[in-house]
């Protein structure tokens, strides 16, 4: 509640500060309905009962034209998962160089993904979630610079983001809790399209410390067996495990066309954190849609791999009982699944889509089928 | 009978669907504007005319004349051009043009505005603005 308030102060702030100011307000919200079709067995925050909250958002975007060529923007959201508490995710000034270039400073996304940049926005694309084994990562906003330049080279557009900042929060990984420091932040962003054509590739690195919480059984353990190493004397072997101040890298690669009625995307991303007890994550998915006017059907495959390196295993044959934990810590982090989606769009309103989606979630590690439908309306104003 | 006004509702069906699309700027505006530069103006990827001046687009609001233009030109559906606007509104990587309710306004605006760009019915074109192109 109290954020709220802050929120509106600051809005009101905005919207009044300056007469000869122009603030545009923009707004999109997403309202979902869903559930998991297995019992006891909760996907993408779904259970077995209905929840209208758990996906739906709302969000206003307040933009200022403070002057010539700088402009400030603020984007509230409130998500359901978060009882709707509404949240500063972006706020930033832009200054615009040229038509070509703009520096933007403030709280921004890390455009990992394609979609990442308006991924709340559910009326720019046509699942009513983006590919989860794909889009995991659990942060996305990150406050620093962002240098945007926009081009054209003949007949294609260039545009190349290049970001520095940092994060800094307490977020679920895999399945433990923990404070994260993400420092240096760097990486860039480069999208090249022609008409019905577009290609993308993104890397990024950053200084990844991550302080492992005892509050889940896997925090527990991998606490446990770090202090274990420590106490023993095996340096290398904690430092090997804990995740503190370890280079982190992601790569994604990916194509999209929309020919005629054709649209077909595909990503593929990955994901290491050296010398740590994070697994690296491979991660792809294939989409193929198909419009007939208001309509668009869709079906999509995704691959989750996320294992460590054959050579990280029997790292301290000598303490058979260490060398067992950290086996099995290691094995603790492998995930491999597949996800099949089929969904329908329907754009029955001008600003407005309704949306429904089925998926199949294959854990092949638990060796457990899930499926998951969801139905929602999403709109942009 | 039954044929002819068959074929005169075709007539009349074919010429409100197939208006002419008239693209105008100001009459002091000597700048040259392709197809291509129109498409890329009202995409917000051309943002100055050949000689350097901002360009100040507008659009039409809803109506017949803009779902035309927008097929024609922009080669997108309103729904899909929304969609496009809103991935750069929300973003902070543009803003689309202003809407105006109608040709006059449009004319009005253009009439008055020297770095403006608009559309309009082309039966409706006056010599208070300059035509760019027809579509």
């Amino acid at each position: 509640m109290k954020k709220l308030s802050v929120a509106v102060a600051i809005c009101c702030a905005l919207a009044t500060s300056n007469a000869s100011a122009e603030v545009r307000i923009n707004g999109f919200a997403s309202i979902v309905g869903g559930k998991s079709l297995d019992n006891n067995q909760p996907i993408y925050g779904y259970d077995d009962d209905i929840s209208f909250k758990n996906e739906s958002v709302f969000a206003l975007q307040l933009t200022a034209d403070l002057q010539e060529k700088l402009t400030a923007t603020a984007q509230i959201v409130a998500r359901g998962e978060n009882d709707f508490d509404a949240d500063f995710e972006w706020a930033y000034l832009t200054y615009e160089f040229t038509d070509e270039l703009q520096l933007s400073a403030g709280k921004m996304r890390v455009p990992f993904y394609r979609y990442s940049d308006f991924l709340d926005v559910g009326y720019t694309y046509r699942w009513v979630r983006p590919p989860q084994s794909v889009y995991n990562l659990p942060f996305s906003t990150y406050e620093g610079l962002s240098l945007f330049h926009t081009t054209q080279l003949g007949d294609w557009d260039s545009t190349l983001q290049v970001i520095y900042g940092s994060f800094d929060d307490n977020i679920a990984v895999v399945s433990v809790n923990g404070d994260t420091e993400l420092n240096d932040i760097a990486g860039l962003n480069w999208t090249l399209s022609y008409d019905w054509f577009s290609a993308r590739a993104a890397y990024f690195i950053a200084e990844t410390t991550i302080d492992i919480e005892n509050d889940t059984a896997e925090g527990m353990a991998l606490n446990g067996l770090e202090q274990a190493l420590r106490n023993s004397g095996f340096v290398d072997q904690a430092n090997s495990i804990a995740i503190d101040e370890d280079d982190g890298a992601f790569l994604a690669l990916g194509f999209s066309i929309d020919y005629n009625n054709i649209l077909f995307d595909a990503e593929y991303t990955q994901f290491e954190v050296d010398n740590s007890a994070l697994a690296k994550q491979t991660q792809y998915y294939t989409s193929l849609g198909y419009r007939m006017d208001e309509w668009l059907v869709h079906l999509t495959y995704e691959n989750n791999d996320d294992k460590h390196d054959s050579n990280r295993y029997d790292a301290l044959t000598a303490v058979p009982e260490l060398n067992l934990g950290i086996n099995t810590v290691l094995e603790g982090s492998k995930a491999k699944s597949n996800v099949y989606t089929i969904g329908a769009r329907y754009d029955f309103h001008p600003m407005a889509a309704l949306k429904v989606d089925f998926s199949r979630l294959e854990d092949d590690i638990t060796n457990t089928e899930t499926d998951v439908v969801a139905v929602g309306v999403d709109l942009v104003f | 009978m039954k044929k002819l006004i068959l074929a005169s509702m075709l007539t009349l069906c074919s010429s409100a669907v197939f208006a002419e699309v008239a693209v105008i700027v100001n009459p002091a505006n000597t700048n040259t504007v392709s197809q291509d530069d129109i498409k890329k103006i009202y995409l917000g990827k051309s943002k100055s005319f050949a000689d350097g001046t901002k360009i100040t687009p507008v659009n039409q609001n809803a109506n017949a004349i803009a779902d035309e233009f927008n097929d024609k030109l922009v080669g997108k559906s309103s729904s899909q051009l929304n969609a496009y606007w809103s991935k750069l509104v929300f973003t902070g990587k543009g803003t689309p043009p202003n809407k105006l309710d109608n040709d006059q306004a449009v004319i009005d605006f253009v009439a008055t505005n020297a770095d403006a760009i608009g559309y309009i019915d082309s039966a409706k074109a006056s010599d208070k603005v300059k035509v760019v192109g027809k579509y």
